[in-house]
């Protein structure tokens, strides 16, 4: 996977600054005529949306417009629930993720998600990185300290914790325990990282160094996060796609979105006129 | 938009004043009452606590400890109750805890909403709430009988009886405290859901699932009725899980009724020895459990 990883990295070009045209770069998850139900009731209706390699992919809408939903599609973890169910197609890099063949497990650690509420495990910031590197990888312990070390310097936040790596991550404030969240995905190695609204239970502070822990990781990451909040669309995500009661109303580079949006329902969420 | 002045007569504040002092009356009585209620408990409570410690107090000796039961006037003690005691104790909990554990966990974490366990929740709380004297007979049928004569073992197994279903309540109950959220970050790594049962909910309902043991363990160590069908008693030293083992809530039945002034004074020592140790279990791990959460 480091292999794929590093390939991909050669490839990049000077993305980033100037934010060129993102229509034409390869989709790392391409959504195809996704519909999605919660046992009766539609949650997506027939939805398109291409997810650009190591780009920011903002989704907005107002509540229950189906963006977590979607989320919640890209790494099957719906399969958590009976009765909730996907038609359609999610490629991944081709691949049919949503296909009932589909290792879930191997999948979830190439789609990595960060929840919307810190959710550090019981036990130490240490072993929090360690537990989901351990499903995938037998590293020996100076690998394991290697790849600690990685993620959390990663996941910004190397400084503030490399002395208390073994003590309790419950100890930690919340913008950090979103952090080690974000850096315990990160040491994964996933291709995919999905935030689902990251920074709405935290401080601005701590919501600024989650947005431009972002901005950095979007160098490596193909990055889907979902938002309430349009300014930090508008800041994070080079691709914004518009959502409504289920459908993909609209998806645009983040500058003309929130300039020139086609359809008047966008324009009316984001000036403020519902949602 | 604007609301006018509400619907019916100005208020009568002469009303309001009679409304008010009637308030405060019936406030008064109802605290009185609790007040009432909270001291006749306590008072109760001490008096028993008082009494045990006063009888038990004036018996207590080292022969209590180093001597078994002897016949009366032979100044015995209680060692071979007080081993009993510890040894069904013991093993019926590590008997217990596990099937408790692992039927808690179903009932959370597989079996849902399904028939199935339903039904398993229903004779769950049935055998919570069960005399135990039929928990006695129940294993005196099922393996005193078979097995021709009471036995350590057979205590052991009705104490174990005993255990299942309140750590399967305490189980179930602090694995369903557990946010969702918790669950779905430890599948979203990638985790098998045995994994994530076994890795992160056991370790975040860890305090309260002990909680439960220790609440089962103070249960049984006083239980007298499930072991008077089973281990039965034994007024001789003897540590062998198939021949009748002593105990000390059965030794306390058999004293306390007797008309020997020594073995009653011993019923009054294994009592308090009973109830202290209990209360000892409890303090321990309430001390160890809240030190280890803010450390």
């Amino acid at each position: 996977m480091s292999e794929t990883m590093s390939q991909a990295h050669d490839q990049q070009t000077n993305w980033g600054v100037s934010r060129p045209d993102t229509e034409n770069t390869v989709a790392r998850i391409a959504v195809r005529g996704l519909d999605f139900y919660y046992g009766n009731n539609q949650a997506l209706k027939h939805v398109d949306l291409d997810f650009p390699d190591r780009k920011v992919t903002g989704v907005i809408g107002p509540s229950g417009c189906g963006k977590s939903t979607l989320l919640r599609v890209l790494n099957r973890m719906y399969d958590l629930y009976p009765g909730q169910r996907a038609t359609g197609e999610v490629l991944l890099d081709g691949e049919n993720i949503i296909a009932p063949d589909v290792d879930v497990n191997a999948l979830r650690a190439r789609i990595g998600m960060v929840f919307q509420r810190p959710t550090p495990f019981p036990m130490t910031v240490y072993e929090n990185i360690a537990f989901g590197v351990k499903l995938h990888e037998r590293l020996s312990k100076a690998e394991m300290d290697d790849r600690v070390e990685w993620s959390l310097t990663r996941g910004a936040l190397w400084g503030e914790v490399k002395d208390r790596l073994h003590a309790s991550a419950m100890e930690l404030s919340g913008g950090q325990q979103q952090r080690l969240c974000i850096a315990r995905t990160i040491a994964v190695r996933p291709e995919v990282i999905l935030l689902d609204e990251p920074t709405s239970a935290l401080d601005p502070i701590s919501t600024l160094k989650i947005e431009e822990l972002i901005d950095e990781l979007k160098n490596d990451f193909t990055i889907a996060i979902v938002t309430h909040n349009m300014q930090q669309a508008a800041r994070c995500a080079d691709r914004v796609a518009f959502f409504y009661l289920g459908e993909m109303i609209e998806v645009a580079p983040a500058v003309q979105m929130f300039t020139a949006p086609r359809e008047r329902r966008t324009q009316e969420y984001i000036t403020g006129r519902f949602g | 938009m604007r609301v006018g002045a509400p619907p019916g007569p100005a208020r009568d504040q002469a009303v309001a004043r009679v409304l008010g002092r009637r308030r405060y009356r019936l406030n008064r009585l109802i605290e009185a009452l609790c007040v009432a209620a909270t001291v006749l408990g306590v008072l109760l409570l001490a008096s028993i606590l008082l009494t045990l410690i006063w009888r038990g107090a004036a018996g207590l000796s080292v022969s209590v400890v180093t001597q078994s039961t002897r016949p009366p006037g032979s100044n015995g003690g209680l060692l071979n109750a007080i081993v009993g005691t510890l040894i069904q104790t013991g093993i019926g909990t590590l008997i217990g805890t596990p099937i408790g554990l692992l039927v808690g966990t179903y009932l959370a974490e597989y079996g849902g909403h399904s028939p199935m366990a339903h039904a398993v929740r229903f004779v769950s709380d049935v055998l919570l709430s069960a005399p135990s004297i039929l928990i006695g007979l129940f294993i005196y049928q099922l393996v005193v009988q078979p097995f021709g004569g009471f036995s350590g073992i057979a205590g052991c197994l009705a104490l174990a009886v005993i255990v299942i279903p309140i750590v399967v309540r305490t189980t179930e109950d602090m694995l369903q405290l557990i946010t969702p959220t918790l669950r779905e970050a430890a599948v979203a790594l990638g985790a098998p859901k045995w994994k994530v049962i076994v890795l992160i909910c056991y370790r975040a309902a860890k305090d309260g699932i002990i909680t439960g043991v220790l609440l089962a363990i103070a249960r049984i160590a006083g239980e007298t009725a499930p072991l008077l069908f089973t281990s039965l008693g034994n007024l001789n030293w003897s540590i062998s899980l198939t021949r009748p083992m002593a105990s000390l809530p059965v030794t306390i039945y058999q004293y306390a009724g007797s008309a020997f002034d020594d073995w009653v004074e011993l019923a009054w020592v294994g009592a308090l020895l009973i109830t202290m140790g209990v209360l000892a279990t409890n303090i321990l791990a309430r001390v160890a459990l809240r030190g280890r959460r803010t450390s």
